[in-house]
């Protein structure tokens, strides 16, 4: 597969050149901080570096809220007819960070785990995605490297790492490569030394450590059912579920109906994205809930991040480092610090 | 555009020659679609409880316990339990309670009228594990619903298990669900002794009944047990396992002869959905059915 080192002038151009022939999601500046991967249209900007995770990540593209599963109509003798719905539009992802892939890697496989979800499976294959190398963490909230994400590139397509002003760009699929201009990209034979180039500038350590291994936390959790750091953090949760909703790797979703009014015999079934830490997620009728307190649901998101699917897919860490839970939660809950303060719980530093 | 969609790691199985990535199986594409059935019967059983039978394109192929994703489109769609024993013919049985908008709108329907249907889902009751022993059910109000398709099971065979005892339990007689068939199932065992059935309401509530007054658990210390020879199964309320169990476990029943039907909140039934999640197990999937065994030491299964 190629790689070529080409400037930065001319990687903006050729990313302008391919939004214009197919939607191409960028992250983009809105509001005063925040970025939102969005299509890329003629005179938005195009800047790899100045990042910060959009608010939004970019996986959920691939799950689009209030997405349709099915049409239904109803036909003669009132017997219902369903039509599933799959989106196999093209499309590009492009400027997403290595925490954010290694998101969307995850969930190629909990949508493969068992029966294959033909909705997710239909956008992802016909999606491309651009990745890009960080050199420098994004911000204060940070932690990528500690659970196996800095380095992730599966699921890329095309890769792209900063070397000394210009960009390294390595094809790592035929559909990468595909994408690639004609000609004008000059082909880099030293791929091993550039990488080793940018890994000398890459900022060490990266971001937040964890005192112990991915591995070593989820052999930790079963034994901290208990623990008093439940219940601390739960007292401060307010239950509003944004840290699910900006998870790259929180999929739950719920199922609704709709129904077109002005014709009640047609309409859709949608899912939208749902969220462990809304308080009625695990209600059953007759009004029981399985998960009553903040604290309870709180445990939840950080074992099933760190422990249960850890053990269920055998893919390290579910949680990819990216921050964005401890960024967006209002009153400062960093899943960051409730496995840190776990960790000093269960093995003490001497 | 681009020219040629084989993103070889994800749509490997599915990648048609046009690029398009297209599922591998009709099943696959059908992930969240139901079929269309018709239904043939609503009969009220009480108040709040009516059983539903209708007619699929083809037979489920289900196993006791399982259960079905039901639909009306426009409305939405619940997890409801298979009512019936394994069957050739394409009808499936339901008992349906009525407490919120879908559940409200299907006691609404009458026979000829059509809902979909997903499934069969979930691990159900594998009968190999009640061959040849002494088998004890113990139900809480609509848990009588699913055991129904395990009972049926057994019934039909009623020679390939040792002694039958069913212990059921309601809130009063009115509530009580299938008493004519239950009485049948009671005088199959007259003579031999091989089946009895303790049927007990918390409160008769001032209406006749022929039956106990009391809790599911307490007739079970004076059961005629032998635990090396028992299999016992469970459904109910939530708050009725702990109670029953730790009544079998008294009387020498090993957990792993015990078997529990569990219920959460369900909205994919297909394990991708997250709402049923018992710690790391999805009772869609791995349930709903669990042998005791194997979920006793997650907190989060029986509590
Ligand atoms: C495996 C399984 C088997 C079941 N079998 C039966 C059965 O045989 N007969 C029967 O009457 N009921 C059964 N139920 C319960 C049934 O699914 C709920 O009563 C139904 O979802 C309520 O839908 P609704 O739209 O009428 O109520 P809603 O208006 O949606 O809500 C009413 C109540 O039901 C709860 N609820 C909503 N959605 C679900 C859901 N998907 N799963 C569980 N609770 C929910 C709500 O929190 C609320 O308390 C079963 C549930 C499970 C998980
Ligand atoms: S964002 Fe913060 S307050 Fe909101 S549910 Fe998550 S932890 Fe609780
Ligand atoms: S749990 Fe928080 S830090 Fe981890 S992947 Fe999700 S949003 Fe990012
Ligand atoms: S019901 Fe959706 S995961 Fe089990």
């Amino acid at each position: 597969m190629g790689a070529f080192l080409v400037r930065k002038a001319a990687v903006t151009e050729w990313i302008r050149s391919l939004a214009r022939e197919q939607p191409l999601f960028f992250p983009q500046p809105v509001g005063r901080s925040g970025f939102r991967f969005q299509p890329l249209r003629e005179g938005s900007e195009v800047r790899f570096d100045h990042y910060r995770p959009s608010v939004v990540p970019p996986g959920r593209q691939l799950t689009p809220a209030g997405e349709v599963l099915f049409r239904y109509r109803t036909g003669e003798g009132g017997v219902p007819g369903f039509e599933s719905v799959l989106d196999a539009s093209p499309r590009i992802l492009a400027g997403v960070r290595p925490c954010d892939l290694r998101g969307i890697y995850l969930m190629d496989r909990v949508n493969r785990e068992g029966r294959d979800d033909p909705h997710y499976l239909t956008r992802r294959a016909n999606t491309a995605i651009i990745a890009c190398d960080c050199l420098a963490p994004c911000d204060d909230f940070c932690f990528c490297e500690t659970v196996g994400s800095l380095r992730w590139r599966e699921g890329a397509d095309l890769f792209l790492t900063s070397v000394d002003g210009d960009f390294l760009v390595e094809a790592l699929t035929p559909l990468g490569e595909s994408l690639l201009p004609g000609t004008g990209f000059a082909r880099c034979e030293d791929v091993a030394g550039l990488r080793a180039r940018a890994e000398e500038v890459r900022v060490r350590p990266f971001g937040r450590h964890f005192a112990l291994s991915p591995e070593r936390i989820a052999a930790i959790l079963p034994g901290l059912w208990r623990s008093p750091v439940w219940e601390n953090c739960g007292q401060r949760c307010l239950s509003c579920g944004s840290c699910n909703l900006v998870c790259p790797t929180c999929y739950c979703f719920d199922i609704q109906d709709d129904f077109d009014i002005s014709d009640p015999s047609s309409g859709d079934r949608r899912r939208n994205w749902d969220g462990c830490l809304l308080p009625n997620f695990a209600e059953v009728a007759g009004g029981h809930n399985f998960r009553p307190q903040p604290s309870a649901r709180q445990r939840h998101r950080v074992k099933r991040k760190f422990e249960y699917l850890v053990g269920r897919l055998a893919e390290g860490s579910f949680c990819v480092g990216c921050g964005r839970c401890g960024r967006q939660c209002t009153v400062g809950i960093d899943i960051f610090d409730i496995v840190s303060e776990l960790v000093a719980v269960a093995e003490p530093p001497p | 555009m681009i020219p040629n969609f084989t993103t070889p790691d994800v749509a490997a199985p599915g990648v048609a020659a046009s690029g398009v990535f297209v599922p591998e199986t009709a099943c696959s594409r059908e992930l969240y679609l139901p079929q269309a059935a018709r239904l043939l019967e609503v009969e009220a059983l009480t108040a709040r409880e009516s059983r539903f039978k209708v007619e699929l394109p083809r037979p489920l192929g289900h196993r006791p316990g399982q259960f079905v994703m039901l639909s009306a489109p426009g409305i939405g769609e619940a997890p409801i339990s298979i009512s019936c024993g394994p069957r050739d013919d394409a009808i499936l049985e339901m008992v349906i309670r009525r407490v919120g908008t879908l559940t409200r709108f299907l006691h609404e329907l009458e026979p000829g009228q059509w809902v979909g249907v997903r499934g069969p889902f979930g691990s159900g009751f594998d009968l190999g594990d009640f061959y040849g022993r002494d088998l004890l059910f113990v139900v809480g109000g609509l848990g009588m619903v699913p055991m129904r398709s395990l009972i049926q099971a057994v019934m039909a065979t009623p020679d390939r298990f040792g002694k039958v005892t069913l212990i059921s339990g309601w809130r009063t007689p009115a509530d009580e669900l299938f008493r004519a068939e239950v009485q049948s199932w009671s005088r199959l065992g007259e003579g031999s002794g091989r089946v009895r059935v303790i049927r007990l309401v918390d409160d008769t509530a001032k209406l006749p009944w022929d039956g106990g007054v009391g809790l599911v658990t307490e007739p079970i210390a004076d059961l005629d047990l032998d635990p090396e020879r028992t299999v016992a199964a469970l459904c109910g309320p939530p708050v009725m396992y702990k109670f029953v169990i730790l009544e079998l476990v008294a009387r020498g029943l090993a957990p792993s002869r015990i078997f529990v039907d569990l219920e959460r909140r369900m909205r994919c039934g297909v394990g991708k959905c997250g709402h049923c999640q018992i710690n790391h197990l999805y009772c869609c999937q791995d349930g709903p059915v669990f042998r005791l065994d194997r979920v006793a030491h997650l907190p989060e299964a029986l509590p």
